[in-house]
């Protein structure tokens, strides 16, 4: 609400009349920071509605509802202050009057059933007022409704050290510990899997056994096929890069550890304070453990210090909490320490993935071919969907002539593997990101001109099926190209220098809500309600978690209605009063929610213009919503102030309501896994990372990075800079220290933050955050995912930095200096130099393709400019690059062209293929047993 | 997590100190030290051998004393640093412990007595009962040590600190005080090679302060450590050298390690024999080679143990280059 009054207009008429939009109105009589109301600032009004702010790629359906009021300003997000002063309360700072505290006793064993728990000491003990086991919990839950494999605490088995065995609830912490130790656990230990290899394997113990849907008496939890396309192109390729790739797993490393409350209110209703990211799937899963019905229990989201995805799943701990308040009769407070954050998880799985990225001699993309084997740890958790994403997240930003992938992902002894920032995409956009370098390297090609020469354009269709919409791919790269003297550094930095590019691909909202079908509910919900006093209040599902989702709401809504953010009042903490959301995952609450919010401002205006309409009498086609005040679009001087418009809009219907809502439009493929990685738009990235490397010692340090991210529509670009740099921050997390270390007997070696290694301010190195805007059709305002995607391109990008270093192409993360230093020592026995520095340093000499490439890179540019004005509506799919008519099904235009989803004997017979390998089993219901 | 309950003494003077010591010696108390308690404290929120008394030195004024030849056991490691009468070699090592806000509060007297690390050693109860302990805390069950199985004799913990092997290279003098009297040692003959038992101190005494000798201001040194992050991390390895002279006329040298072993370790006879033949760089090279055969770690830190090993020649070689480059 800066915006300096236009100064293109004078102020004098000379007939004396007023100037159209130049008056300062007095007091709007709404509040609002400012006494005054403010014109409206026509730099931030699209040019389609004529003001001057410039459209690139068109006009948005959304510009009609610009105010210039917040969106695509700077602005602090709404709740910060309450974090900044110390006021905002996350989940272990609710206090509730008679709280007891509840302690959790975890299985010391990786693998065992219990033969017997004895709990009659801790009963006992003086200030134990409840104690609970598996009896007490016999409710299966999961995140998933296909895979409900957990219960709040173990029924026979536990299943990694730091399961949940009981749990107490005690006047205070030391008496709960002390009862802890009283409680005596017989065990019969059982042999356990720590190599996900042995996962695939028949076990006589399976770690979950599934019944008739068990594939084999293995511990494979999910496998997935997919070949889309022409594998012989992949055999004829020119170049062909294969890696076998080896990814920790990683833990999200937030703050706050998990806590919560539990409160059997005085009516018998229970409240859970919890910092969740996904509140509605507590909501359900509490429902079933306890039995009793979703509208007794009110989940309250309290402040969440980072989730990342590690708080998206329902917890047995918050499950234990309920129960022992149930059993109490008091509220349990449960908070954990380090170490068991690290017990329960969710993190990025370990994995094991094979690539092979293949390109033919016109320098297109033959075909990606990836096996990924991926370690669950004890649960499902997000797995089923993970294994998906492994493979499908890959498909794009590039047209390929194939893919073939196989997944499968394990139950292993270690605590459970789920959803982190970047779900199931990042190992994988890594190994393909540096497999696409190392092909351009093999065909004498730039690999910044490689890819600009081999993208989807806007309006296109994946090998899979997915629907692009907006890209700003191309943007992306040419900026991070040009801002990092890409073309001046690429292979002529000195020895130990490096630079590299990495691309990334995600989705802004996963298409499918996995609780409905959503051609019944919608994905998001937001109701407004405005009351006497003229502020909005909104009520929202959507999880605030840091990432700034009230923040965006708000700004949607007082985008529309021109108010000031100060006016408007974000509700999302309780599930009471919001509206059933699906939450923070799969980076969906800025294009979900915030729709839903537009459309909920949008009938709210629809409400005001009317009252106006029938106040000063001009039709609402006429009217303009400025701060605070509506009035006549040809003489300002004409209106009424928000708050004479409000109150005349409830004069008449006696409440002032709107609801609006979000659903994602029928699209994708149609066979089984095809709403996997499925959603309504994508967001895409590249980035450049300078590194040195010291070949001596393996340390890599990243000098600098420039990250571009295409938001659709930076909402708020202050946010969205610190999304990529966190990302960026995060991302080098992992390929430079970031692990979760098992020990030779399967111990997590490192579950504190000293040894789990988040790199500190001294490792950070600069980060140039670029916004691209490619103003997504269906998203608001333009807007689609800021919050994952960033964190892709960074991996690649410095692990081909790497290579340009010291010719080292990695494939192994985290890239700890010992590692490095490894690599480093078999490259110089290989090239029987003694001295790491005297290692050659790669240098590049670009083929005759190079200028072939470059050309059609450039015929490309172009043609994606008339497909993102909506001048080129010819339809697009994968394999136009390829020769294929996208008017046809590629399957009727190529004999070898094959769409499956389940493997033929002869996919699985190519040795080595780890997760291939998972298809020598079968379904126990396929093989005759029950 | 809760650090178990004791009783926290808080004397005055190092006279007190010992008077409350000996007090509790005479009744069979076992207590500990405390004096900026960045190693102690988290140790005992985990249950590592914790006491049922502390005896906080922070209020023992004349332990803070700080001058050229004279260091205080109290002297905080961030006054260390930043004064201008300490030795630039230890004020270049003591710039790069731990964090600055570690260095804030950790002192020179708990620095030298940090208790051994190893990641079977420091985690959390729950975790050490899941291993089924080990050794350096085997909660009376005679666990074996979990790094070197099949054995409860000797503790490989490693000595993660890093002034030790700065103070060996400048010949320091460690004085230590118990409610018997007081003694003084070079400081190399201070540390024994044991995790559990790890010095000399006997029950009740105490370190009180570290002298330098007069020549120390003629020796100029280095130290270099190992480690993945530039702050917090613990080192790795470790290694310090001095020198007294140019790279032309070289009079003394000493080279010291830390990070690899139990104790700290000041390498003699190595550095004696390459004085005898001084040629620069290759003599650097030589005595890097020295170090890494003769210093043996075992994989109980970060970094795996032949890591760590093959950095010792490069730790040496970079600690060297400002005598070889002649700078400063």
């Amino acid at each position: 609400m800066s915006g300096a009054p236009r100064q293109s207009f004078d102020k004098t008429r000379k007939d004396g009349k007023r100037v159209a939009g130049q008056q300062d109105f007095g007091v709007p009589g709404s509040g609002g920071s400012s006494p005054q109301s403010k014109l409206q600032n026509i730099d931030n009004i699209p040019m389609s509605q004529g003001g001057q702010k410039k459209q690139p790629r068109g006009p948005h359906v959304h510009d009609q509802h610009i105010t210039g009021t917040s969106i695509g300003k700077r602005t602090p997000l709404v709740d910060s202050n309450w974090k900044m002063t110390g006021q905002a309360r996350y989940g272990d700072d609710i206090r509730l009057p008679g709280e007891l505290i509840g302690k959790i006793l975890r299985s010391p064993h990786h693998y065992a059933t219990i033969r017997s728990i004895d709990t009659r000491a801790a009963e006992a003990l003086k200030g134990v007022v409840a104690v609970a086991t598996g009896k007490d919990s016999v409710n299966s839950f999961g995140v998933l409704p296909v895979t409900k494999d957990e219960h709040a605490l173990a029924q026979n088995k536990v299943r990694h050290v730091g399961d949940l065995v009981a749990c107490v609830a005690a006047c205070d912490e030391a008496t709960a510990i002390e009862a802890l130790s009283l409680i005596e656990v017989e065990y019969d230990i059982l042999d356990s899997i720590h190599d996900m290899e042995d996962g695939l394997e028949d076990s006589e113990h399976p770690i979950h056994d599934r019944g008739k849907y068990h594939i084999g008496e293995s511990n494979i939890q999910k496998r997935v096929f997919q070949q889309f396309g022409n594998l012989s192109s992949m055999d004829e390729a020119a170049a062909s890069s294969e890696a076998d790739w080896t990814f920790a797993g990683l833990h999200h490393g937030f703050t706050e550890p998990h806590a919560v409350v539990a409160h059997w209110d005085p009516t018998g209703r229970l409240t859970v304070y919890t910092p969740q990211q996904v509140p509605h799937y507590l909501h359900r899963a509490l429902s079933s453990v306890l039995d009793i019905p979703m509208h007794q229990i009110n989940v309250y989201r309290t402040f969440v210090g980072g989730g990342f995805g590690g708080k998206s799943d329902p917890f047995p701990h918050e499950m234990c909490a309920a129960i022992l308040a149930r059993k109490s009769g008091s509220p349990v407070r449960i908070c954990f320490d380090r170490e068991e954050v690290y017990w329960i998880n969710r993190g990025r799985h370990p994995s094991r993935i094979q690539m092979g990225v293949h390109a033919d001699d016109e320098g297109r993309i033959a075909g990606i071919e990836t096996d990924a084997l991926i370690d669950g740890g004890a649960f499902a958790s997000f797995g089923h969907v993970t294994t998906y994403y492994n493979g499908v997240l890959h498909t794009s930003p590039y047209e390929i002539g194939g893919f073939h992938y196989t997944g499968a992902r394990v139950w292993t002894n270690k605590p459970a593997s789920g959803a982190m920032r970047g779900h199931g995409a990042v190992n994988s956009r890594c190994a393909v990101e540096v497999g696409i370098d190392e092909v351009s390297e093999k065909l004498g090609l730039d690999p910044m001109t490689f890819r600009l020469a081999n993208l989807l354009p806007p309006h296109s269709r994946t090998i899979t099926g997915f629907r692009i919409t907006s890209t700003g791919m191309r943007e992306c790269l040419a900026k991070v190209r040009e801002q990092s003297g890409w073309d001046k550094k690429f292979r002529n930095l000195p020895f130990g220098r490096g630079i590299g590019v990495g691309c990334g691909f995600f989705i802004s909202g996963s298409g499918l809500p996995i609780h409905w079908d959503p051609e019944n509910f919608p994905h998001a919900t937001v109701h407004l309600q405005c009351d006497m006093d003229g502020g909005v209040t909104v009520h929202t599902g959507a999880a605030e978690i840091g990432q700034g989702s009230d923040t965006a709401i708000a700004q949607a809504v007082c985008e529309v209605l021109a108010l000031p953010l100060d006016m408007i009042r974000i509700r999302s903490q309780e599930s009471d009063t919001a509206p059933v959301d699906l939450g923070s995952y799969s980076s969906r609450v800025t294009f979900m929610n915030a729709n839903a919010a537009i459309r909920a401002a949008i009938d709210l205006r629809d409400k005001i213009l009317k009252a106006t309409w029938e106040l000063i009498g001009y039709h609402p086609d006429q009217l303009v919503l400025g701060d605070r005040r509506i009035y006549y679009k040809h003489d300002p001087a004409i209106g009424v102030s928000w708050l004479e418009a409000v109150h005349k809009a409830q004069a008449d219907s006696g409440s002032l309501i709107a609801s609006g809502s979000y659903r994602t439009p029928p699209m994708g493929g149609v066979h089984k896994g095809a709403a996997a990685g499925l959603a309504p738009a994508y967001s895409f990235s590249a980035y450049v990372a300078e590194v040195e490397v010291d070949a001596e010692t393996g340390f890599i340090k990243v000098v600098k990075a420039w990250a571009a991210h295409d938001c659709g529509k930076a909402l708020n670009p202050l946010a969205v800079e610190g999304q990529i740099i966190g990302s960026c921050h995060m991302g080098m997390g992992q390929v430079l220290s970031e692990e979760m270390k098992y020990g030779r007997n399967g111990h997590l070696m490192n579950p504190d933050l000293l040894d789990y290694k988040i790199m500190s301010v001294h490792e950070m190195p600069e980060v140039v955050p670029i916004i691209v805007e490619s103003n997504d059709p269906e998203g608001p305002f333009g807007a689609k995912e800021a919050g994952e995607g960033p964190l892709l391109p960074i991996l690649p990008a410095v692990c081909n930095a790497v290579y340009d270093a010291i010719g080292i192409r990695p494939d192994e993360l985290p890239l700890t200096p010992d590692r490095v230093h490894k690599m480093i020592e078999k490259k110089c026995k290989e090239l029987e130099i003694d001295d790491p520095l005297e290692l050659p340093n790669p240098s590049f000499e670009p083929s005759a393709l190079q200028q072939k490439i470059s050309e059609r890179a450039e015929e490309h540019a172009e043609r994606d400019l008339q497909r993102d004005l909506l001048k080129d509506r010819t339809a697009y799919v994968n394999g136009v690059l390829f020769g294929f008519d996208p008017e046809l099904p590629l399957i009727e235009q190529d004999e070898g062209w094959r769409e499956a989803i389940t493997p033929e004997q002869e996919d699985l017979i190519e040795d080595g293929k780890r997760a291939a390998r998972a298809w020598k089993h079968a379904e126990r219901r396929h093989r005759g047993d029950d | 997590m809760r650090m178990p309950p004791f009783v926290l003494h808080s004397p005055k003077s190092i006279t007190e100190a010992m008077s409350i010591a000996e007090t509790l010696l005479d009744i069979g108390e076992d207590f500990d030290w405390v004096s900026g308690g960045t190693d102690l404290l988290p140790n005992y929120k985990w249950h590592l051998n914790t006491k049922p008394s502390v005896i906080s030195l922070a209020g023992v004024e004349e332990m803070n004393r700080l001058s050229e030849n004279h260091i205080g056991g109290m002297v905080r490691l961030h006054d260390l640093a930043n004064d201008e009468s300490t030795h630039p070699l230890i004020r270049q090592a003591t710039s790069t412990i731990a964090s600055v806000m570690i260095r804030r509060s950790g002192t020179v007297g708990g620095n030298i007595c940090l208790d051994t690390r190893c990641s079977w050693f420091n985690q959390t109860e729950e975790w050490r009962r899941s291993i089924e302990w080990c050794h350096k805390c085997d909660c009376d069950t005679s666990a074996d040590c979990r790094v070197i199985p099949n054995q409860n004799t000797l503790c490989v913990a490693t000595y993660q600190a890093d002034l030790a092997p700065v103070l060996m290279c400048l010949d320091a003098t460690i004085h230590l005080v118990s409610p018997s009297g007081s003694r003084s040692m070079p400081i190399q003959d201070f540390f024994e090679l044991d995790g559990i038992k790890r010095n000399v101190l006997a029950a009740g005494e105490m370190v009180s302060h570290i002298t330098l000798p007069e020549d120390a201001k003629n020796w100029s040194g280095s130290y270099r450590k190992l480690r993945l992050r530039k702050s917090w991390d613990f080192p790795e390895a470790g290694v310090a050298v001095a020198w007294n002279g140019t790279n032309d006329s070289l009079q003394g040298l000493r080279i010291a390690t830390t990070g690899c072993e139990s104790i700290p370790r000041s390498h003699n006879e190595e550095a004696s024999s390459v004085l005898k033949a001084w040629d620069g760089e290759q003599s650097v090279k030589e005595l890097g080679q020295m170090i890494r055969g003769v210093v043996k770690p075992v994989n109980n830190t970060y970094f795996p143990p032949s890591y760590r090993r093959k950095m010792l020649p490069v730790l040496v070689k970079r600690a060297f280059s400002s005598l070889i480059e002649g700078a400063v």
